[in-house]
């Protein structure tokens, strides 16, 4: 059964777990603690329902949607690395995969094969578009300061010494 | 060089950069370090494959070099904590140099781990690109193969863009192979979800990231290198699809 066969929010359900199962396993490829997996999975699994509600429930094209799913996915790992006290490129690293545009790669590569030119185009511009969404939404969320307070408590480091062998 | 904290603070940027932290990041912590070890007229340029550095006025300086980085973010996060300590004052000169042969001694998952996680998250990637069980078994397959190819490879020192293309290729192949006994397969998505594994997030997001920060040389060669990424998978689908074209005639 694919996801479009399935009811709507079991179908969208499904996705989000395996959006999270997905990130985790890059969480993993890159060497994450432990501890931070869930979050990491929480991050990428967020930002891909944003993604799917965007484009296909509203509607809106593959660029708009990753701006979208991008600015609530950025906040999150910016608001999970104060609460875990670690760097925030734990989380983002690992997020975005889900939103980088591997299908406009494959499709372009396809595209161009098959000798169409027309969809070729249109596949290619899309692809950077997207990656200059991505760009422009971490960008934006990036770039928001902290109050004093908080990026102060942040700077104070991680709540308590992990044990070596964890 | 004489000077132990300043190769301390060294160490410890080239630690960050070659496990993946960001030009910032690494100039950062070694700023920070710096001031709190006590050395003078610390000055840095941190630029993605190297740092230069010099202190006490010009008498000491250090260059380092690092040529190739694997993304290793709990290394990553424990050099943040070491120089997060080192600033409070938790930690002196000797209790920093231990703590940072404790971080790039800890243990990484094995090989084998990371094969079961590239094949876990190709699966799921053809799943969310609208796949269904036989796409998702295909993808996993192709996911395992893939992570195989890159980590031989980069065991023998192979180029990156060799790997890239030979890894695009060969799960091109085996998902028009899997098409070739099973046809409602859809060749397409289970590419795709083998694909998502090797496209560059990473340098992609660090780019950005750089290019944020003011690091304009820096985020260049990263955004250089996403492109190069994502043109040699281009290419190796493009000649997964041929070659299978010449093999076995028109295909889907």
């Amino acid at each position: 059964m694919t996801a479009a066969e399935m009811p709507v929010w079991f179908s969208l359900l499904a996705q989000f777990v395996l959006a999270m199962i997905a990130t985790m396993s890059f969480g993993i490829a890159f060497q994450v603690p432990r501890r931070h997996h869930l979050a990491c999975g929480l991050v990428g699994a967020v930002g891909w329902i944003v993604y799917v509600l965007c484009n296909t429930c509203l509607g809106l094209t593959a660029p708009v949607s990753t701006l979208l799913a991008v600015l609530p996915l950025t906040a999150l790992s910016r608001l999970f690395a104060i609460t875990h006290r670690a760097p925030v490129t734990l989380f983002l690293l690992c997020g975005i995969f889900p939103l980088v545009p591997g299908a406009g790669i494959y499709y372009t590569a396809y595209y161009f094969i098959r000798n169409d030119q027309r969809l070729c185009t249109n596949k290619g511009v899309e692809t950077i578009k997207i990656a200059v969404a991505i760009a422009l939404g971490i960008a934006v969320v990036c770039s928001i300061p902290l109050p004093r307070s908080i990026s102060r408590q942040q700077y104070r480091g991680p709540k308590e010494p992990e044990s070596p062998q964890k | 060089m004489a000077d132990r904290a300043l190769e301390l603070v060294m160490d410890c940027g080239q630690a960050m950069l070659a496990n993946g932290g960001e030009v910032f990041r690494a100039q950062d912590t070694m700023e920070i370090m710096a001031r709190n070890l006590g050395i003078t007229d610390f000055q840095v340029y941190v630029l993605t494959n190297g740092i230069f550095a010099s202190a006490k006025g010009g008498t000491i300086n250090a260059v380092r070099h690092v040529p190739s980085f694997s993304t290793n973010l709990g290394r990553v996060e424990a050099i943040n904590a070491i120089s997060r300590k080192v600033a409070d004052g938790e930690l002196d000169l000797s209790g920093a140099e231990c703590e940072l042969h404790r971080a790039l001694d800890t243990p990484v998952f094995s090989n084998r781990t990371e094969h079961l996680a590239s094949l876990m998250g190709s699966g799921c990637f053809a799943f969310l690109f609208g796949g269904g069980p036989a796409e998702m078994l295909v993808s996993c397959l192709a996911g395992a193969l893939e992570s195989i190819i890159v980590k031989r490879f980069a065991h023998h020192h192979m180029s990156r863009i060799f790997t890239d293309i030979l890894a695009a290729l060969s799960c091109t192949m085996l998902a028009h192979i899997a098409h070739r006994f099973y046809a409602p397969l859809n060749v397409n998505v289970s590419i795709i979800g083998a694909l998502m594994v090797l496209t560059p997030g990473v340098s992609l997001t660090m780019a950005i990231r750089d290019i944020i920060n003011a690091d304009y040389l820096s985020g260049t060669i990263r955004l250089f290198d996403a492109l190069l990424v994502a043109g040699c998978l281009a290419a190796g689908v493009s000649l997964g699809y041929l070659l299978m074209q010449g093999i076995m005639g028109v295909i889907a």
